[in-house]
């Protein structure tokens, strides 16, 4: 453990205690019961650290076998923060099948693309920073895909609880920070990159240690019951409705364009 | 610094932008002519004040007026008229937008909803935006072609009659849902074991 300043030990204890608030919060108001992936997601974090804490002790003379032990640790906490996002989305759309059938094409098809581009971005470019490219990848798909849906979730003025939109906030601040502290330490220590992993490992603890606070405040009450529902029992009126609706719509654009154009023409 | 990783931070700090705006209260920034609470607002809408408009920016009004008056009040006649012509288009933007935005609640409210439709609504609404700027703008340095505005009302005025009646429908069957539901509640439910 001696490998890491006396600050980055320090933030790794607030974080750790952080976290056991939050765990303590889930379960003693319930909220454990309705959120069991992000119950898992936390409770994955705390064994994390200890996982490290065992790590970092017992093969400090070995430190790149170390950090090939940290770096694979951190997969399945990265698959179960997309879980418990989907969680939280899934009881946010779930009175909104259309919403969330939508939704989660959104998710996919902005995940491929972003996917798609970062390997693009990375090609030929691997080199010791595999790692922190591997997580920046991972982050900048989460949150282009978890803002995709938070969009749509918006522009069908669809209500969320204050709950459910400060722990997506907390998700999606985390990612972002994670994208740039990745990429600004990357970009200015590319060659001595690992001298400065004390100074990556302070900033994104202190992301994660701020997300874990709005985590906790939103977790302080019992989340709401979930007591809404969809008003409209078949999808008829918006198979008729819709396409009828959209075709007035081009007509209003065309008779618009005809203005503008005789209006050009006038002049 | 490279490109790519200029970009990337570009990106990280839009969607922490986006962010913001995504999970500020909707309400908070709701402008008052898009609010859909009150149904009595709904009904009343300005297309119906086309022919007052009409009459308003009518050529041979203005020219009978000019012939009798001064330059002076023809400048200041021709000013307020426009005014007028801009205003009322603008409230024409209020009705299609408060129209939109009652299409999107039904699509909220449908168990099913097609992405190409939906796609479909949101490209004419971004289409409707501009085209609207670009005319407001020309409104601005001269006189309106008054029979398109008038079919650009005629518009409005069959899209919301259609949507309303979708709308009654809605409300319909919302009621009778939770009736259904209540009923069952009460115990006096079909036995499905």
């Amino acid at each position: 453990m001696s490998r890491f300043p006396l600050p980055v030990l320090w933030l790794w204890a607030c974080s750790v205690l952080a976290q056991l608030l939050v765990m303590a919060l889930l379960f003693l108001k319930g909220s454990s019961r309705k959120l069991p992936y992000f119950t898992a997601y936390v409770g994955l974090n705390i064994c994390q650290a200890g996982f490290l804490v065992f790590v970092y002790s017992h093969l400090w003379s070995q430190p790149a076998a170390a950090d090939t032990l940290a770096w694979t640790s951190e997969f399945p906490t990265l698959v179960a923060q997309a879980l418990a996002t989907v969680e939280i989305l899934e009881i946010t759309l779930r009175p909104y099948q259309g919403i969330w059938g939508l939704g989660w094409r959104a998710l996919t098809v902005t995940s491929g693309i972003v996917v798609l581009l970062v390997i693009l971005a990375a090609r030929g470019h691997w080199g010791s920073a595999r790692w922190f490219q591997l997580d920046r990848g991972y982050h900048l798909t989460f949150a282009s895909a978890l803002i995709a849906c938070l969009l749509l979730v918006r522009y069908y003025s669809i209500p969320v609880p204050p709950a459910y939109k400060m722990m997506l906030g907390g998700f999606c601040f985390y990612s972002c920070t994670e994208i740039v502290v990745n990429t600004l330490l990357q970009a200015y220590f590319r060659k001595d990159f690992f001298l400065h992993a004390a100074a990556w490992q302070l900033l994104t603890m202190s992301s994660f240690v701020i997300a874990l606070v709005v985590w906790a405040t939103a977790l302080r009450k019992p989340l709401p019951v979930e007591d809404r529902q969809a008003a409209s029992p078949s999808d008829d009126d918006y198979l008729r409705l819709s396409p009828q609706i959209n075709e007035d719509l081009r007509r209003l654009n065309e008779k618009l364009l005809r203005l503008w154009k005789l209006e050009a023409s006038q002049q | 610094m490279n490109s790519t990783l200029l970009l990337l931070i570009g990106f990280a700090v839009l969607v922490l932008l986006l962010l913001v705006w995504v999970l500020r209260d909707p309400r908070k920034s709701a402008k008052p002519d898009g609010d859909l609470d009150s149904t009595d607002e709904l009904s009343q809408r300005h297309v119906g004040y086309f022919p007052q408009v009409r009459q308003a920016l009518a050529v041979e009004d203005f020219a009978f007026l000019s012939s009798r008056g001064s330059p002076q009040l023809a400048r200041r006649m021709r000013r307020e008229r426009k005014k007028i012509a801009l205003a009322y288009l603008s409230c024409l933007r209020g009705d299609f937008l408060k129209l939109w935005r009652l299409a999107r609640v039904i699509a909220s409210m449908s168990p099913q909803v097609g992405v190409a439709q939906e796609f479909a609504r949101l490209r004419l609404g971004v289409a409707f935006s501009l085209r609207y700027e670009m005319i407001r703008i020309e409104f601005l340095f001269g006189l309106a072609p008054i029979p398109e505005l008038g079919s650009l009302s005629d518009v409005v005025s069959r899209l919301s009659i259609r949507l309303e009646t979708a709308m009654n429908n809605l409300g319909e069957r919302a009621a009778l849902a939770a009736k259904l539901a209540s009923s069952l509640d009460d115990g006096h439910g079909l036995d499905t074991r």
